[in-house]
C-alpha cells in the first residue's frame, strides 16, 4: 500500500513537471467583497498549497490543468480550474449558519450540521482580556442554562458552575472541565484560610473556544463524569501561512462594587448603650482616653475605608502564531496581576504556552500542547468571611469608636473606653501583619500522535498530564488576633497533585454518496493522586525569621498526607450517521470502572442516543425562503457522577492519637453496596437559522438523577464520623427550557449591531430521599420529597409589633407570638392577639418555603456588540431572577447579644408606640430577634452590567505606514453596576462553597470588585 | 506499514488490561486501613481501644470544653469574650452548636467503645484471655464516662424526680456498621442510665488493673482507682451517700494505689505536674494533639490565651463565697489579674496557652477526699470527725490564718456539710464540677453575673427548663419523633 501510494505521488509530480508551470496570483473574498485571510488554497490531488494573507491574496505555482481547492472555516469550499488565468479572484460563500463550523464533541470533531446534541459554544474572544481572575468567571451569562456564580470578590473564591441545575445533592455538581484533552484539577486545593480556584492557573487569553456539552447525547461520551455537563476547552493553534505577532495589554484599577454601611463612632456609642441600658445593664460603649488628659477622645474609624483601596490590575500577553509547510505553531507568554480592592489580596500569574502540530509524514500527525504557569496568590492571613479576623467580618464589626493607630504609629490594639466584650481585633493590624500566601506551579500538557491507517480511518493516541504543585506559607503575628494567644504561628503546606490520562481512539469518517459516517472507538485511563506535607510552628522566637524550624519555634508539628487517590478506566464507542445531511442519528456508549467503588459495583454503563432532522433540507421547506436552516433534535442518555471522593464505599480506620498514645478510629463507616449515581436526561430542541442571519436555539430538558450518592445524615447515636453514611438514595429532577438568540440587528458597511441573548428556566424537584423519604436538612435549607431542592426551612417572621416594639414570629399554626426578653424566663412568650403567656416559637415551628430556594428560576445574559466605522462597543449584561439569599451577614450585624459594631439598619429600631419598623426595641440579651428566621431571607434578583467596552481601531491606512496590521485601543469596566434590592453585599454571595444543600447563604462574603481598565490590542 | 499500524493499535487496545488494573484494583489507600482489618492484629486492637480514649478527648468533650460548660453555667466564672453566646445565660436555642458538639462527641465515644467490645470479642483468638478482660473493661469504662457526662448535660439531675423516672438519654450498647433502625432509640429514664453506668463501672472495676504499663498510661487510661472514683461520683449524684462513702474510702485506704495531695495548692497543675500522686485520671493533651486555639482549656482560661473566661466576683467575694478566706493561698496560686485587662482575674490552673498541652483534670484525689467527707458528714447523725479530718487534708494545704476545723467548729451537721461544699467549690473550681454540684442537691444558681461581670443574671431555680441543654434539633429531626425534646426548647 505504501509503495503504491509513493508511486502515485511520484506520477503526479511527474505529470506536473510535464505541464507549463507559472505563478498564479489571486485574492479570496467573502460575499461582501471583504478579504478572507488564512484561507487554504490547495492544488487538488497534491499536498502543495498555501494560505491567503491578511488581505486575502495568495500566489501559487500552477499550470493550465491545475485545479485549486479554496477552503476556509465557515465557508463552503470552492474548486477552480486555473486554465489560462494568471489572476484568479475567488468569492467564498459563507456556509449557512456556520454549519460548516467544526465542533469538538468529546473525542472527535463533528460538523455542526451533523450535531445531534445540545452544545453551546463560547468563542475565546468572549473570555479574553476580561479583568477577571479565572476564565470560568468570564463565562457568566454567555451560554443558556450555564449558571456561573462567583462566591465573592475575594481572590480565588469558589466559582460555581451549574449546567441545567444541580445534578446531585451531596456529590459534586461542578461540570467536568477538559482542556485540550486533559481532565483538569479544579476547585479547592489544600489551601489554609483562603479559597483557591485552581482554574486561575490557566491563561484565558490562550483559549480558542469553550464548548459546553449540556445534554446526554453530547456528554454521555464522558460517561461517569458527564452528569453535571462538560466544558471542553480548546486552546489556540497556529495557521499555516505568515506568522502573526500580537500584543494584548490592559491596565486599570478596581474598587469595591458595594459596601455595607455600619455605625460610626458616635452612632455606635448611642446604639450600644441604648441596648444595654434598656436591659438594665451599665453602658458598654464609650470613647477612650488615649492622650492621658483624663478626657475621652472621640474617634470614628471607618474600618472598611482603612482596609479597602483602589487595587491595580494589569495584563500583558504576547502571542505568536503561524506555520510553515507542515508545521503550525502558537506560542504565548502572559502576565496578569490583579490587586484586589481588599488590602493585601492579590493574584499574579505568569504563563507560557506552546502549541505545536506537525505533519511528520503523510500518514502521521503529531502535536504537543502545553502550558506552564506560576500563580502567586496573596490571601488574607486571618482568613476570610466570617472568621473573627476575617474580611469583611473584621471591618464590619470592629469598634468604630477607637483609633487605628497609637500615637507612636503602632497599631492600636485595645478596647478603647468600651467594656471588653466582643473585641474584634484591629482589622488593619491583622491584615498587614498576618498573611496566607500561595505559590502554585502548574504544567498542563498533551502530546499526541494521529495516524491515518487507511483513508478515513485514524488512530490517535494521546497522553495528557496535569501536574500541580503548590506551596502555601501562612503566618500569624504574635502581637495581634489569632497569633496572640499562641505567641505566633506559622504554617506551611507543600502539596502536589498529579493527573495523567492516556486516551486511544480509532475514528472512522466516511462520506459515500448520501451516507455520512463518523464512528469512534476508544479507551481511556485516568489516574489522579496527590500528596502533601504540612508543617506547623507555634510560639515564634525571632519574628523576622518565619520558616518552620524547631530552633525558632517553641513547638513544631509535621505531617504527611494524601490529598487524592483514585483512578478511572473507560471504554467507549459511538456512531454518528447522517443520511443526505438530513436525517442524523448518534449513539454512544461508555463503560467506566472507578477505583473508589467496591469491586462488584465498580462498572457503570452509560448509553445515549439521539436523532436530528434537518427539516430545512426537505423539499417542502424550499418554499419557506426565510429559513436557511432548521434542525430538530431529540436525545436521551444516561450519565454518571464520579465526583464522590476516593474511597466512599470502603469502611476504614485511620491512625489517631490520644495525646502521646497511638490510637486508631473509624473514619468512614463504608458501604459495600454503593454504586454509581445515574442521571437520565431527555432533551428536545431545535436550531434555526434565518436567511437574515438570526439564529435561534431552543431546548427543553428533563433530567432525572436517581440512586443519588448521598452523604446521608444519620443519627449521632449510630456513632459514625460526621454523622453521615454514604448511600445511594433518592431521586431528583431538573426540568427546564433554554433559549439562545443571536441576531444581527443592523448590518451596513459602517454600522453593525449584533445581539446575543440567552435565557434559561429551570425547575428542580426532589422525588424521593431514602426508603423512609426522610427530610435532609442542611444549614437553613431542607430536602424533602415533593418539594424544590434546597428550599429554605425557617421560622416565619411576624414583624415588629408597633404597639410595644417586640419581635414577633409565627408558630407552625400561624399564631403570631411576641418575645419580651425583659420578662422572667417562663413568661417571655405571649400571643400578640391578647398577650397571654404561651409556648415559645422554636425549631419545631419551622416551615418549608417551597418557592424560596437559592436557585434562580430564570437566568441568563444579554450581550450586544456595536460597531460604527472604527469604533466598537460591547455591553454584557447578566441577570437572574427568582432566587433567594439568606442574609446571614445582616443577621449578625443586627445581633442584640453582642457589642460588635452593627448595621445602620439598627437605627430604625422601634422607639415609641406606633413606630412601623422591622427592627424591634433595642434590648441587650434578646437572642430571639436575630435568631435564624425568615426575617433574614431576601430576594436575590439582580441585573448586573458585567462588562462594558468601548474600543477604537486605528484605520488600516495609517497602520500600513508603521507596518502593523491591527491596533485597537479600548476602555472597559467590569461589574460596573448591579441592580438589586438585596441589602447585603452581593446577591450571588455564597459562604458554603461548592455545595448543593446550603447554597444561598451570604455570611460575610466580600463584594465583587468593580474594575476599570484601558487596553490595547496590537497585531504585527 | 499498515500492518505495523494495525499491530500498534491492537497492542494498544490489549495493553489496556494492565492499565485498567493500574487505575482501579491497584489504587489502594495508604493513609487508612480497611475496617475488615482494624482488629486483625494485636497492635491494631490495642490502637482501636486507645481510640476510645481519643474519642473522649474530642475537642467538644473531655479535652476541656465539657468541663468549661459545667463551670460556665455555674456562678464562678463569666464569659468575658462573649464566646459561648447563650449558654451561660441558660438561654440556648435548640439549634445551638454547643449541645450538638457535646452530644455528637459523647455518642461517638460510646460507639467507639461498643465497636471495640464487638471487635475484641470477634477476634478473641489474637489475645490472651487476661488481656481481653482488661481491654473490654477499659471500653466499658469509656462508655460509662460518656453516659455520665451526657446524662447530666441533657437530662434533669437524678434527684429531679423521686425515682429518677424522668427522661434521660438513649442507651446505646451495641455496635453499628450501617444505617440500622436499631440506632434510633428513645430516651431511657435517668434511673436506667445510672443503672447502666454503675453496671459498666462495676464490671470494669473487676477486670481493670491497678496500674497500666507505665505511669503516663496509669494516669490517662482506666484503672481500678479511676473506675472507683467515677463510681463514687455517680453515687454522690444519686445521693446514695453510703456507696459514695464506701468507694471513696477504698481509694483513701490505698486499695488501688497510693494517692496523696501535693504539698502546695495547684501542685497537680502545669507542665511537669500532671502525673503526680494527686492525679487519679486526666485526659492528656500534647503539643501535637490538643483542642487548638479555639477550644483548649488554657486558651479559654489563661490570661495570655484567648482569656474568654474570667473569674467572677461571686467567687472572689467572701460574702458570696464565704469559705474562701481572704488569705487563702489559692487566692494567689490559683488566680491572677490580667495586665491587658485590669480588674479582670483569671485562673492559673491552665498554664500553657501557647502549645495547649495542659491535661484536662477529670478526677483529682482532692475530689475523693471531699466526696468522702461529704458522704460521711451526710450519713452521720452529728458533726462527724472523720469528715472533718478529710476536709482538713484539703483545706490545710491552703489555709493561713484561719483555724483548722475541729468538731467544735460546727454546731450542726448542716454547718459541716456547708463547709465541705464550700471547700469543694473552691478546691475544684474551674475543673468542671460547679453546676452539677449545685444541681445534685437541688440547689439554685444564684449570684451569677452576665458576660460583663457586672450585671446579675436572674436566679436559675432548680429544675428550670433551660438549666439543661437541648437535645440537638438535628437529632430530633432525624429521629422522626422517637427522640423527645427537653421541655422549653
Amino acid at each position: 500500500m505504501r509503495k503504491v501510494l509513493l508511486l502515485c505521488l511520484f506520477l503526479a509530480s511527474m505529470s506536473s513537471l510535464l505541464a507549463q508551470d507559472r505563478t498564479v496570483k489571486g485574492r479570496v473574498t467573502n460575499e461582501k467583497g471583504e478579504a478572507v485571510s488564512s484561507a487554504s488554497v490547495r492544488i487538488k490531488n497534491t499536498k502543495a498549497g498555501t494560505v491567503t494573507g491578511s488581505d486575502g491574496s495568495f500566489s501559487i505555482i500552477a499550470n493550465d490543468k491545475t485545479i485549486l481547492i479554496i477552503s476556509s472555516l465557515g465557508f463552503e469550499s470552492n474548486e477552480v480550474t486555473v486554465g489560462s488565468q494568471t489572476e484568479i479572484n475567488i468569492e467564498l460563500k459563507a456556509t449557512a449558519g456556520n454549519l460548516g463550523e467544526v465542533v469538538v464533541v468529546g473525542y472527535q470533531q463533528l460538523r455542526k450540521a451533523n450535531l445531534t446534541g445540545a452544545v453551546a459554544r463560547v468563542d475565546g474572544k468572549e473570555v479574553a482580556n476580561r479583568p477577571v481572575m479565572s476564565f470560568d468567571q468570564a463565562l457568566t451569562g454567555k451560554a443558556a442554562g450555564v449558571q456561573v456564580n462567583t462566591s465573592s470578590g475575594l481572590v480565588g473564591d469558589n466559582v460555581l458552575i451549574r449546567i441545567r441545575g444541580a445534578a446531585s445533592i451531596s456529590s459534586g455538581s461542578q461540570p467536568l472541565i477538559v482542556i485540550d484533552g486533559v481532565p483538569v484539577t479544579q476547585g479547592n486545593d489544600q489551601q489554609l484560610y483562603n479559597p483557591v480556584n485552581t482554574l486561575a492557573d490557566i491563561n484565558p487569553n490562550d483559549i480558542e473556544s469553550v464548548e459546553v456539552l449540556k445534554d446526554a447525547s453530547a456528554a454521555a461520551i464522558y460517561g461517569s463524569r458527564g452528569s453535571a455537563g462538560v466544558l471542553l476547552i480548546t486552546t489556540k493553534k497556529g495557521k499555516s501561512g505568515t506568522a502573526t505577532v500580537s500584543y494584548d495589554g490592559y491596565t486599570g484599577f478596581s474598587n469595591a462594587s458595594r459596601m455595607m454601611k455600619v455605625l460610626d463612632g458616635e452612632q455606635y456609642n448611642t446604639v450600644i448603650n441604648k441596648l444595654a441600658t434598656n436591659s438594665g445593664s451599665p453602658p458598654y460603649a464609650a470613647y477612650g482616653d488615649y492622650d492621658g488628659d483624663g478626657q475621652p477622645d472621640a474617634y470614628s474609624t471607618n474600618w472598611q475605608d482603612e482596609l479597602y483601596r483602589n487595587g491595580g490590575t494589569q495584563n500583558h500577553q504576547v502571542g505568536i502564531s503561524g506555520g510553515s509547510g507542515k508545521t503550525t505553531y502558537y506560542g504565548s507568554i502572559g502576565y496578569n496581576d490583579f490587586k484586589n480592592y481588599i488590602m493585601v489580596n492579590r493574584l499574579r500569574r505568569s504563563s507560557a504556552r506552546l502549541n505545536l502540530t506537525t505533519q511528520a509524514t503523510n500518514w502521521l500527525e503529531t502535536g504537543i500542547k502545553m502550558q506552564y504557569s506560576q500563580t502567586n496568590s496573596f490571601g488574607l492571613g486571618s482568613g476570610t468571611g466570617g472568621s473573627l479576623s476575617g474580611v469583611p467580618f473584621g471591618p464590619l464589626t470592629a469598634y468604630p469608636n477607637v483609633p487605628v493607630y497609637n500615637d507612636d504609629g503602632s497599631y492600636y490594639i485595645g478596647n478603647g473606653g468600651n467594656s471588653p466584650l466582643n473585641n474584634t481585633p484591629n482589622p488593619l493590624a491583622v491584615q498587614t501583619l498576618n498573611y496566607d500566601n500561595r505559590d502554585t506551579r502548574r504544567l498542563l500538557g498533551t502530546i499526541y500522535g494521529e495516524a491515518k491507517i487507511i483513508e478515513g480511518l485514524r488512530f490517535k493516541s494521546q497522553y495528557a498530564v496535569d501536574q500541580l504543585s503548590a506551596y502555601t506559607d501562612q503566618y500569624w503575628d504574635p502581637s495581634v488576633g489569632d497569633g496572640n494567644g499562641s505567641a505566633g504561628i506559622a504554617q506551611t503546606v507543600a502539596n502536589e497533585k498529579r493527573i495523567w490520562s492516556w486516551t486511544n481512539t480509532l475514528n472512522y469518517v466516511q462520506k459515500s454518496g448520501d451516507h455520512d459516517f463518523n464512528v469512534l472507538l476508544g479507551t481511556e485511563y485516568t489516574r489522579r493522586n496527590g500528596t502533601g506535607f504540612y508543617a506547623l510552628g507555634i510560639g515564634i522566637n525571632d519574628v523576622s525569621l518565619r520558616l518552620v524550624d524547631p530552633a525558632n519555634y517553641a513547638s513544631v508539628n509535621l505531617q504527611n498526607f494524601n490529598t487524592e487517590n483514585n483512578g478511572l478506566a473507560s471504554y467507549f464507542g459511538g456512531i454518528n450517521y447522517g443520511f443526505k445531511s438530513k436525517y442524523i442519528a448518534t449513539f454512544n456508549l461508555r463503560a467506566d470502572a472507578y477505583s473508589g467503588f467496591g469491586k462488584d459495583n465498580r462498572w457503570g454503563y452509560f448509553p445515549s442516543g439521539a436523532i436530528a432532522w434537518r427539516i430545512s433540507k426537505e423539499t417542502f421547506m424550499e418554499s419557506v425562503s426565510s429559513i436557511a436552516d432548521l434542525k430538530l433534535r431529540a436525545s436521551y442518555g444516561i450519565t454518571g457522577n464520579s465526583n464522590i471522593g476516593d474511597f466512599p464505599a470502603l469502611a476504614t480506620f485511620i491512625p489517631t492519637q490520644y495525646a502521646d498514645i497511638p490510637s486508631s478510629n473509624l473514619s468512614n463507616p463504608g458501604n459495600t453496596s454503593l454504586k454509581w449515581e445515574k442521571t437520565g436526561q431527555l432533551d428536545i430542541g431545535f436550531d434555526m437559522t434565518l436567511r437574515k442571519g438570526l439564529q435561534i436555539t431552543f431546548d427543553y430538558y428533563n433530567k432525572e438523577t436517581k440512586d443519588l450518592i448521598l452523604a446521608n445524615p444519620v443519627l449521632a447515636t449510630l456513632g459514625f464520623p460526621g454523622n453521615v453514611i454514604t448511600q445511594n438514595i433518592g431521586q431528583i429532577r431538573n426540568q427546564g427550557l433554554e433559549l439562545s438568540v443571536s441576531a444581527p440587528i443592523f448590518a451596513t458597511k459602517n454600522f453593525t449591531w449584533d445581539l446575543n441573548f440567552n435565557t434559561a428556566w429551570n425547575k428542580n424537584k426532589v422525588i424521593s430521599t431514602n426508603s423512609n423519604n426522610d427530610d435532609i436538612l442542611g444549614g437553613n435549607a431542607i430536602i424533602r420529597p415533593g418539594h424544590n431542592l434546597g428550599a429554605f426551612f425557617l421560622i416565619r417572621w411576624g414583624g415588629v409589633n408597633p404597639d410595644n416594639g417586640l419581635p414577633t414570629f409565627l408558630d407552625k399554626n400561624g399564631e403570631r407570638k411576641q418575645y419580651d426578653h425583659s420578662k422572667p424566663a417562663a413568661s417571655r412568650w405571649t400571643t400578640v392577639k391578647d398577650g397571654t403567656v404561651t409556648t415559645a416559637v422554636t425549631a419545631t415551628d419551622r416551615v418549608l418555603m417551597n418557592d424560596k430556594t437559592p436557585y434562580p428560576k430564570i437566568f441568563g445574559g444579554l450581550s450586544q456588540t456595536l460597531r460604527y466605522r472604527n469604533i466598537d462597543m460591547l455591553v454584557d449584561l447578566q441577570y437572574s431572577f427568582g432566587s433567594y439569599v439568606y442574609n446571614s451577614t445582616l443577621q449578625n450585624l443586627m445581633s442584640f447579644t453582642s457589642t460588635r459594631n452593627k448595621s445602620v439598619h439598627i437605627l430604625d429600631a422601634w422607639a415609641k408606640p406606633g413606630d412601623q419598623t422591622d427592627v424591634p426595641r433595642l434590648y441587650f440579651g434578646d437572642n430571639q430577634f436575630a435568631q435564624v428566621s425568615e426575617r433574614w431571607l431576601e430576594k436575590g434578583d439582580f441585573v448586573r452590567i458585567r462588562n462594558i467596552q468601548l474600543g477604537y481601531s486605528i484605520p488600516k491606512a495609517l497602520l500600513e505606514k508603521v507596518q502593523l496590521t491591527r491596533v485597537r485601543i479600548y476602555a472597559q469596566a467590569q461589574n460596573l453596576f448591579t441592580f438589586t434590592g438585596y441589602k447585603g453585599m452581593d446577591p450571588e454571595a455564597n459562604a458554603n462553597g461548592n455545595v448543593n444543600l446550603g447554597l444561598g447563604v451570604d455570611f460575610f462574603r466580600p463584594a465583587l470588585p468593580r474594575t476599570y481598565t484601558i487596553g490595547v490590542n496590537i497585531g504585527l | 506499514m499498515r500492518q505495523f499500524l494495525y499491530t500498534l493499535s491492537i497492542v494498544t487496545f490489549l495493553g489496556a488490561t494492565s492499565c485498567q488494573k493500574k487505575v482501579t484494583d491497584n489504587v489502594i489507600p495508604n493513609d487508612r486501613v480497611s475496617s475488615d482489618l482494624a482488629f486483625s492484629t494485636t497492635q491494631k486492637i490495642e490502637s482501636a481501644v486507645a481510640g476510645g480514649y481519643n474519642s473522649l478527648q474530642d475537642l467538644n468533650f473531655l479535652s476541656g470544653r465539657a468541663l468549661v460548660y459545667i463551670d460556665l453555667q455555674g456562678e464562678d466564672i463569666f464569659d468575658r469574650g462573649n464566646f459561648f453566646g447563650d449558654l451561660p445565660r441558660f438561654n440556648m436555642l435548640s439549634n445551638n452548636g454547643i449541645p450538638a458538639g457535646v452530644w455528637n462527641a459523647g455518642y461517638s465515644a460510646i460507639a467507639t467503645a461498643n465497636r471495640n467490645i464487638a471487635g475484641i470479642e470477634a477476634n478473641a483468638s489474637l489475645l490472651t484471655s487476661a488481656r481481653i478482660k482488661v481491654l473490654i473493661a477499659e471500653s466499658k469504662f469509656i462508655r460509662a464516662v460518656s453516659l455520665f457526662y451526657l446524662v447530666n448535660f441533657f437530662a434533669q439531675p437524678f434527684v429531679f424526680t423521686p425515682e429518677a423516672s424522668h427522661a434521660g438519654i438513649p442507651l446505646i450498647l451495641q455496635s453499628f456498621s450501617s444505617n440500622d433502625p436499631a440506632g434510633n432509640k428513645p430516651r431511657s429514664t435517668v434511673a436506667e442510665v445510672y443503672t447502666q453506668i454503675i453496671k459498666d463501672l462495676q464490671e470494669a472495676l473487676t477486670d481493670l488493673p491497678v496500674q497500666q504499663d507505665d505511669l503516663y498510661s496509669t494516669k490517662t487510661r482506666a484503672t481500678k482507682a479511676s473506675a472507683t472514683a467515677l463510681l463514687a461520683r455517680t453515687y454522690l449524684y444519686k445521693n446514695d451517700y453510703a456507696n459514695a462513702k464506701t468507694l471513696s474510702k477504698q481509694i483513701i485506704d490505698g486499695l488501688y494505689g497510693t494517692f496523696a495531695l501535693q504539698p502546695t495548692p495547684n501542685g497537680a497543675f502545669g507542665t511537669g505536674n500532671f502525673q503526680t500522686s494527686e492525679t487519679i485520671w486526666s485526659i492528656p493533651n500534647s503539643v501535637n494533639d490538643n483542642p487548638n486555639t479555639n477550644n483548649s482549656l488554657p486558651q479559654h482560661y489563661n490570661r495570655s490565651g484567648r482569656a474568654d473566661l474570667a473569674v467572677s466576683k461571686s467567687f472572689t467575694n467572701t460574702v458570696t463565697n464565704p469559705y474562701f478566706a481572704t488569705d487563702d493561698r489559692r487566692r494567689t496560686t490559683m488566680l491572677i489579674e490580667s495586665a491587658a485587662l485590669p480588674g479582670y482575674f483569671f485562673t492559673t490552673k491552665y498554664t500553657d496557652p501557647q502549645t495547649r498541652a495542659d491535661w484536662a483534670p477529670i478526677i483529682r484525689y482532692a475530689e475523693i477526699l471531699l466526696t468522702y467527707a461529704e458522704a460521711t458528714a451526710r450519713l452521720a447523725t452529728g458533726v462527724d470527725a472523720d469528715a472533718i479530718a478529710a476536709t482538713n487534708l484539703v483545706r490545710d494545704r491552703s489555709r493561713v490564718s484561719a483555724p483548722a476545723y475541729t468538731v467544735a467548729s460546727f454546731t450542726t451537721k448542716d454547718e459541716l456539710i456547708n463547709a465541705i461544699a464550700g471547700e469543694r467549690r473552691i478546691e475544684l473550681a474551674f475543673e468542671g464540677h460547679r453546676l452539677w454540684d449545685i444541681l445534685r442537691v437541688k440547689g439554685n444558681v444564684t449570684n451569677k453575673y452576665d458576660n460583663n461581670g457586672v450585671t446579675l443574671l436572674p436566679v436559675q431555680i432548680f429544675g428550670s427548663d433551660k438549666s439543661i441543654m437541648p437535645i440537638p434539633q438535628a437529632e430530633i429531626d432525624k429521629s422522626k419523633g422517637v427522640l423527645t425534646q427537653n421541655k422549653g426548647y
